[in-house]
C-alpha cells in the first residue's frame, strides 16, 4: 500500500509536468524509497493513482536498473569495475569481497543483509578502488577497509 | 498527389503516405517490389525497430527505413543495390545471432519470415562463438497463445495489437536493450476475443496458438479463400485444408470488412465443420415413433409422402417454413421458391442474436442474415405465432441454430405438430420431434454467396467435401420439390445457375452473382438510392 503521505507527494510532483505521466520517474523513486522496491501490487496502485496502465509503469520498472521489481537485501554494495578502478585493484578486491561475504555477485546474503554487485563507472576515477554502499561513496579502498564497511552494515 | 519512383515504376500515393505504404496501396509490396519488413504492419502504427525495410533514397546519404519514410514528390527509391542487400544481410544476421536454430521442432516453420528472409539474405557462416540468449520456453500466456520468448525477434507487432486493435494493451516490453523480453503485466493474461491474431501477425515461431500448434506441417496445407459464418461480419479467411479436412481458419486481408482480422470465436468455429455431432446420415421416424438412420433417397420420399398426406387433406396453407440465416443467398432463393410453389404464405427467417462489439463482432449471429432481409423473408415470429394458434401442422426448417433463442416455438410446442421436417448440418434438439431429417453441408462445403451485414455479397467456395451422402439445402428442397412434382422443381441443383437466376429476379442483386463478386465482395443495390444517382457497372457500388 503507497501511504497517505507518498501519495500525496506523488500527486505535488504531478502537478509540475505538463502530462501527468512526466512524474512517473520521480514518483516511482518515491515509492521505492518508502517500500524498498516496486511491487506488482504497488505498480497497479500507482498506475491508478497517476492514470496510466500498469503495462505502462512496469515498462519502466523493468527498464532501469535502480528500480526493483521484487524484494532487495538491506544493502547494496557495488565495487566499480571500470578500466581506471580495475587498473587499480577493484576486480580482485570484489573476488575477496565475494569471499569474505560468502556469497557472489548479484546473490543476496543468507541472512538477508547485503547483496555485492559490480558498477559502471561513478565518477570517482581519482580515488579508485571505490564501491558505492546504498548511497554513499567509499574511496580509496584496500581490502581490510572495504571489510570493515561491509561488517559494519547492520 | 506525390508520386514516386521505385526501382525504375512511377507509382500515385497520397499525400503523408510511407513509402511502404505507397508500395501497397498499389499492390507491389513483395508482389513486384520485394521491401523485407518484420515490425511494420498495414494495420499498425509504424514502430521502425526492425531495420529490415532499409531502401536508397536518391539525396539520403544514408539508408532510409521505407516504413517510416514519408514519400516527397518526385523522390527516387532504390530497392535493389548492392548497399541494401548488404544492409539487409546485417539486419537478419544481427537477428540470428540470438534466435534458436530449432526450425526442425518449430510450428512456424514454412510460414516464417526469418526463415524466409535468412534464405534470402543470410550469411554462411555464423561469426560468432557465444551462446545464444536463454529465455523462457513455452509460456502459457493466455487461453489461446503460447510464447517462446527466445524465437522472439522484438518486433513488437504483438504489443501493438493489442495496444490499438483490441487496445486491451495485455502485452508490453519488459527489460532494456538486449535483455527486452515481451511479457504479461504479472498475474495478467493474454485473453481478448480478438487474442489469436497476434500469431498470425507473429513473423516467426515466437506466438504459436494452443489450438493449430503442432497439428499439422503449414506446407501440407493448401490455403482456400472462404468466408466465416460465426456472424454477419462475413470476414474473409482462408481455409486451411489438408486431406480434405480443415485444420483452422486466419484472417484473409480484406480492408472492406475485417482489415486483416477476425474474432477468436470465428476462428474456432472451423471445428464445426467436422464436429462428431455431424448429421451423416438420414433419419426417418418409423411407425413405432423412434428416429432412425435411413437413405437419403428413402428421406426424400418419406418427406415427400408426409406433405403429399397434408396437402391432400388440409391444403397447403397448413405448412410453414423456416430458414436459418446461415444458409446462403442462394439456398434462401431457392427456399422462397419452394415455399412459393407449395403455396402457402407462412414463411421466414429466424436470426439468433448475441453480443457484439464495434470492432468485428455482429449481434446477428448468422452469415446470411442481410441477404435473408434483401430477399423478402420475413421474420420467423409470424411462423410462431401461427403455430401456437394452432394454424400450422407441418413445418420445413432449414437449420436448427435458432432453436432455443426464442425465435421460433420451442422444442415442446413443436412436439404437436403433424409433421417436422429438417434440413440441418448437426444433430440437434430436432431429434425429439422430427419426422424426418436431411442432411445438409456446411457452408465450407458448398459454393455460392452471403450477404453481410453492411450488404456486401461475398463468395463461398467448397473447400472440403463431406465424406457422406449431404447436399447443399437449395439441392434438398430442390429434391423435396421434385418428389412433391411443385412446378419448376426438376429436382437438378446448379448453384451457378442459381445464382444468375436470383441476380436476374432481384433488382437489389443486378448483376451480383457468384461469378462477380470478386475476391472482395459487392454492395447490394439500394433500390432508392438507385433511382437518384446510380453509378455506371463497377466493383463495390
Amino acid at each position: 500500500m503507497i501511504s497517505t503521505g507518498t501519495r500525496s507527494k506523488i500527486e505535488a510532483e504531478m502537478e509540475r509536468y505538463p502530462q501527468k505521466r512526466g512524474a512517473l520517474l520521480p514518483a516511482l523513486y518515491l515509492v521505492q524509497a518508502e517500500h524498498g522496491y516496486v511491487s506488482s501490487d504497488t505498480v497497479r496502485e500507482l498506475a491508478e493513482i497517476m492514470g496510466l496502465h500498469p503495462v505502462e509503469v512496469m515498462e519502466v520498472v523493468t527498464f532501469y536498473n535502480l528500480f526493483f521489481d521484487r524484494p532487495q537485501p538491506r544493502h547494496h554494495a557495488s565495487v566499480c569495475t571500470n578500466l581506471p578502478c580495475s587498473l587499480r585493484g577493484a576486480r580482485v578486491l570484489l573476488a575477496q569481497l565475494e569471499e569474505h561475504v560468502g556469497s557472489k555477485v548479484g546473490e543476496p546474503t543468507d541472512d538477508g543483509r547485503l547483496v555485492l554487485g559490480h558498477e559502471e563507472c561513478l565518477g570517482a576515477c581519482a580515488f579508485a578502488p571505490m564501491m558505492r554502499v546504498d548511497d554513499a561513496y567509499h574511496e580509496d579502498l584496500d581490502l581490510e577497509h572495504a571489510k570493515s564497511i561491509l561488517d559494519a552494515l547492520e | 498527389m506525390p508520386t514516386l519512383t521505385v526501382d525504375g515504376r512511377v507509382i500515385e500515393t497520397a499525400e503523408g503516405k510511407s513509402i511502404l505504404e505507397a508500395l501497397d496501396d498499389a499492390g507491389l509490396l513483395m508482389n513486384g517490389v520485394d521491401v523485407p519488413h518484420y515490425c511494420w504492419h498495414p494495420k499498425l502504427s509504424v514502430d521502425g525497430s526492425c531495420r529490415l525495410c532499409q531502401v536508397e533514397v536518391e539525396g539520403f546519404p544514408k539508408l532510409q527505413i521505407a516504413c517510416n519514410t514519408v514519400v516527397q514528390d518526385g523522390m527516387v527509391v532504390n530497392t535493389t543495390s548492392d548497399r541494401v542487400r548488404k544492409a539487409r544481410e546485417g539486419v537478419v544476421e544481427l537477428l540470428l545471432i540470438n534466435h534458436p536454430l530449432d526450425c526442425p521442432i518449430c510450428d512456424q516453420a514454412g510460414e516464417c519470415k526469418l526463415q524466409d528472409y535468412a534464405f534470402d539474405y543470410g550469411v554462411e557462416k555464423s561469426r560468432t562463438r557465444e551462446p545464444r540468449r536463454a529465455a523462457k520456453k513455452r509460456v502459457d500466456l493466455g487461453p489461446t497463445i503460447v510464447f517462446d520468448q527466445e524465437r522472439c525477434i522484438l518486433c513488437r507487432r504483438c504489443v501493438r495489437f493489442c495496444d490499438e486493435v483490441p487496445k486491451t494493451r495485455e502485452l508490453a516490453v519488459f527489460g532494456r536493450g538486449d535483455r527486452s523480453v515481451i511479457e504479461t503485466f504479472p498475474g495478467m493474461e493474454l485473453d481478448n476475443p480478438y487474442s489469436m491474431n497476434v500469431a498470425d501477425i507473429c513473423p516467426v515461431g515466437a506466438l504459436t496458438t494452443k489450438d493449430f500448434r503442432f497439428k499439422i506441417r503449414v506446407w501440407f496445407l493448401e490455403d482456400v479463400e472462404g468466408l466465416c459464418t460465426g456472424c454477419a461480419n462475413g470476414c474473409n479467411i482462408y481455409l486451411g485444408i489438408a486431406n480434405n479436412k480443415v485444420y483452422r481458419y486466419q484472417p484473409r486481408r480484406n480492408d472492406d470488412v475485417n482489415e486483416t482480422w477476425m474474432c477468436d470465436a470465428g476462428r474456432l468455429s472451423y471445428r464445426d465443420i467436422g464436429a462428431p455431432d455431424r448429421l451423416q446420415y438420414a433419419y426417418v421416424r418409423d411407425a413405432t415413433g423412434s428416429l432412425e438412420a435411413a437413405g437419403y433417397e428413402a428421406a426424400i420420399g418419406a418427406a415427400a409422402r408426409r406433405l403429399r398426406a397434408i396437402i391432400g387433406s388440409k391444403g397447403a396453407g397448413v405448412i410453414a417454413g423456416v430458414a436459418s440465416a446461415h444458409a446462403t443467398n442462394e439456398d434462401l432463393f431457392t427456399f422462397r421458391r419452394f415455399i412459393e410453389a407449395l403455396g402457402t404464405e407462412t414463411s421466414g427467417v429466424a436470426v439468433p442474436k448475441g453480443d457484439a462489439d464495434d470492432l468485428l463482432i455482429k449481434a446477428e449471429k448468422a452469415a446470411n442474415a442481410a441477404g435473408a432481409r434483401a430477399l423478402g423473408l420475413g421474420d420467423a415470429s409470424l411462423v410462431a405465432d401461427r403455430i401456437r394458434s394452432g394454424g400450422i401442422d407441418a413445418l420445413v426448417c432449414l437449420g436448427s441454430d435458432f432453436l432455443g433463442t426464442g425465435l421460433l416455438a420451442n422444442v415442446e410446442e413443436l412436439a404437436g405438430l403433424d409433421t417436422v421436417i429438417v434440413l440441418d448440418t448437426h444433430k440437434s434438439e430436432f431429434s425429439r420431434v422430427a419426422h424426418v431429417i436431411l442432411p445438409t453441408r456446411h457452408a465450407a462445403e458448398k459454393h455460392g454467396t452471403l450477404t453481410n451485414a453492411a450488404g456486401r455479397v461475398q463468395r463461398l467456395r467448397a473447400a472440403v467435401e463431406p465424406a457422406y451422402e449431404a447436399h447443399p439445402d437449395g439441392a434438398v428442397l430442390s429434391h423435396l420439390g421434385k418428389a412433391l412434382g411443385l412446378p419448376g422443381f426438376d429436382g437438378s441443383y446448379d448453384v451457378r445457375a442459381v445464382s444468375k437466376a436470383l441476380a436476374e429476379s432481384e433488382p437489389a442483386f443486378s448483376g451480383i452473382h457468384l461469378d462477380s463478386v470478386g475476391d472482395r465482395g459487392r454492395v447490394l443495390i439500394d433500390p432508392d438510392a438507385s433511382q437518384r444517382d446510380r453509378e455506371p457497372e463497377g466493383p463495390n457500388l
